[in-house]
């Protein structure tokens, strides 16, 4: 085992087990990132992880550098996300390994299976954390990104899932971690009361949630057609287009766009906001954005309060023009 | 913890109840109206400008527990919230709506584990025979948005959960078909009742209350449950800083010097 236990032994990282996660045979970059951030902050202590899931693409340790272990259930029935089964598994892991502290990205996944996990175990649970906790804490925005909380675990046993962050990490280390097989037990046989019949994949653009690069429209771009425009400039950054609640009220792009407070939070490291007045529940959804660009004919709107960069204008003059000029530099670079 | 006497959607109850009818549970929470003004001193939310309303997300579970109502023609639709006794007003909008009586479990301040433990309690001592066919619940409140209680709370009572449920069909059976939104796709599941199901904003769109609705809540009981045993907490809140998102934005003078900015900065990859 490359368990190496020089370094920082004082975040007990040795007692914390990472959750990754796989959709569809695909390892999910938020949970990568989550790995690469806990051995920063681990400071080349092996890691524990447990993964769920046969991952297709490419053998999961080479996704993951830095020394650890990773528990991995690689069965076919653990394609798809089973409650059951996933709880089952994650939860007696956590109990015989003796582990203190379960850590999720905050994804869909996390957060139907952290609750219930957290009952089962005994855990208080920190969910949504801006940041991997430290010394037991982590931050959160509350009341529509009007105010941060702290919160601390008050039980020997805690669950924490953390939100994606603007910047990616890469470590550059020689370490892989080993893979050690994980059995399954046999499914319960009691009456089985949920599972997934099905996943229904949206083709093409990345989620917003996940993206690099988002932009989002807001009413000002005046119909469902207006938004051709908008997955021109996605593409161009191979992003997502996110949208306002009004949008999605209009029925111009699907709920699963809308960031704020009753969408998405997203963490992209650029935001390009167009159309979109900046209301606090929409803001609330990008407090996690890197550069936020706004484009707007109200040189008023408060989307400019919170933006880096700021462009006056009709998205219907500025927006091809943008595009036209942004496709010049990336053919420079 | 009590077990439901059968998994099929018309459970046989007490003599008096006659004919067989379905419960739906609602759990609400009260919560800042968004377009409050958020002061914070001492550390915490200062509530004199605060409008306390019904969270937006319990509303779609209030919709979906009225339609499945009507869907079944009939069946007693209860609202549960762990609210002080002042929130009685506010949550007579659920009656309003239709739903047919709220039990307030009295209480406040407390964290997701002590909010899921007193209305398992409520919701155990108040169906005694069994628990409810089907419990609704928003996916999160807007305040904290911790989205922790329907889960904790299904946990709780034995029963399975599906979170954040943007589209729910059938029940006739007594096993729903439901649909979750998940990164870059959908969940198809299935599920049988007894259930907790949380409710995603999509999944309807909750009904206005009207003049004649307002008038027939007013009759309706809201029932105050005291003293509720209360669980330590698991998580503590320290004080609340308001924070600011203001940036300096730099204006561009047109579209290809917006482009420009962005590319000095090399945020064009
Ligand atoms: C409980 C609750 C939850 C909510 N949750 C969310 C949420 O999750 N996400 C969310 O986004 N909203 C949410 N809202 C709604 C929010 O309050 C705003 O109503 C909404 O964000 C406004 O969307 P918008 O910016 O697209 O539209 P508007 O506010 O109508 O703004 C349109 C903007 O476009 C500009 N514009 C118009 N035409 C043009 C043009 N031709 N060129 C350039 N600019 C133009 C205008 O100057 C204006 O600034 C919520 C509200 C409530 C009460």
């Amino acid at each position: 085992m490359s368990n190496n236990t020089h370094g920082a032994e004082g975040q007990g990282c040795s007692r914390r087990l990472i959750v990754l996660e796989q959709r569809e045979g695909v390892l999910k970059s938020t949970s990568v990132d989550l790995w690469h951030r806990m051995q920063m902050q681990c400071k080349g202590s092996g890691l524990s992880a447990v993964l769920l899931g046969p991952v297709d693409k490419e053998n999961p340790s080479l996704q993951l550098s830095g020394p650890g272990v990773i528990h991995h259930a690689c069965d076919e029935r653990l394609r798809r996300y089973d409650p059951r089964l996933y709880r089952r598994i994650i939860g007696e892991l956590f109990e015989e390994g003796g582990f203190s502290e379960l850590l999720f990205a905050d994804t869909a996944l996390s957060r139907d299976l952290a609750p219930a996990l957290s009952v089962r175990l005994g855990a208080s649970l920190l969910s949504r954390c801006s940041a991997l906790p430290e010394a037991g804490r982590c931050h959160r925005r509350l009341y529509s990104g009007a105010a941060e909380g702290t919160f601390v675990a008050s039980s020997p046993r805690a669950i924490v899932t953390v939100s994606p962050s603007s910047i990616l990490l890469q470590p550059a280390t020689e370490f892989l971690p080993d893979i050690l097989p994980l059995a399954v037990p046999a499914a319960a046989h009691d009456d089985l009361p949920s599972i997934v019949r099905q996943v229904v994949r949206r083709e093409g653009m990345v989620d917003v949630a996940e993206a690099g690069v988002v932009v989002a429209g807001g009413r000002g771009m005046g119909s469902a057609e207006g938004f051709a425009l908008l997955e021109e400039l996605a593409s161009l950054f191979g992003g997502a287009v996110g949208a306002s609640r009004t949008v999605v009220d209009e029925g111009w792009r699907p709920h699963g766009e809308q960031i704020g407070q009753t969408g998405k939070s997203i963490a992209p490291r650029l935001y390009i906001a167009c159309g979109i007045s900046g209301a606090v529940q929409h803001l609330s959804g990008i407090s996690g954005a890197g550069t936020v660009v706004a484009i707007n004919r109200d040189s008023h709107a408060p989307i400019f309060e919170v933006a880096d960069f700021g462009l006056v204008g009709d998205v219907g003059e500025v927006l091809p023009e943008f595009v036209a000029a942004l496709k010049e530099f990336l053919k420079m670079q | 913890m009590k077990k439901p006497l059968s998994s099929g959607f018309f459970v046989v109850r007490t003599k008096e109840e006659n004919p067989p009818m379905m419960h739906i549970a609602v759990c609400v929470c009260l919560v800042p109206d968004t377009a409050s003004v958020f002061g914070f001193s001492d550390g915490t939310l200062d509530r004199s400008r605060i409008t306390e309303v019904i969270n937006p997300y319990d509303e779609y579970a209030l919709e979906a527990a009225l339609q499945l109502k009507e869907q079944f023609g009939g069946g007693e639709v209860t609202v549960f919230s762990h609210a002080p006794r002042s929130g009685s007003e506010a949550l007579r909008k659920t009656l309003a709506m239709g739903a047919d009586r709220v039990v307030i479990a009295e209480g406040e301040g407390s964290d997701s584990w002590q909010t899921a433990s007193i209305l398992a309690h409520t919701l155990t001592s108040w169906y005694s025979a069994a628990l409810p066919e089907v419990i609704l619940c928003g996916r999160q409140s807007t305040d904290f948005g911790s989205a922790e209680v329907p889960g904790m709370l299904a946990e709780r009572l034995g029963l399975p959960s599906v979170c954040a449920v943007s589209s729910l069909e059938g029940g006739e059976d007594g096993v729903f078909r439901l649909e979750r939104e998940i990164e870059g796709g959908a969940e198809v599941l299935e599920v049988s009742v007894p259930v907790v199901i949380s409710a995603e904003k999509g999944l309807n769109v909750p009904r206005k209350t009207s003049m004649r609705g307002v008038m027939e809540g007013r009759k309706k009981p809201v029932e105050i449950v005291e003293g509720s045993p209360v669980e330590c907490a698991r998580v503590g809140l320290g004080a609340l800083l308001p924070v600011s998102n203001k940036k300096n934005c730099h204006f561009a003078s047109d579209a290809r010097a917006l482009a420009g900015m962005l590319h000095e900065r090399g945020l064009l990859q």
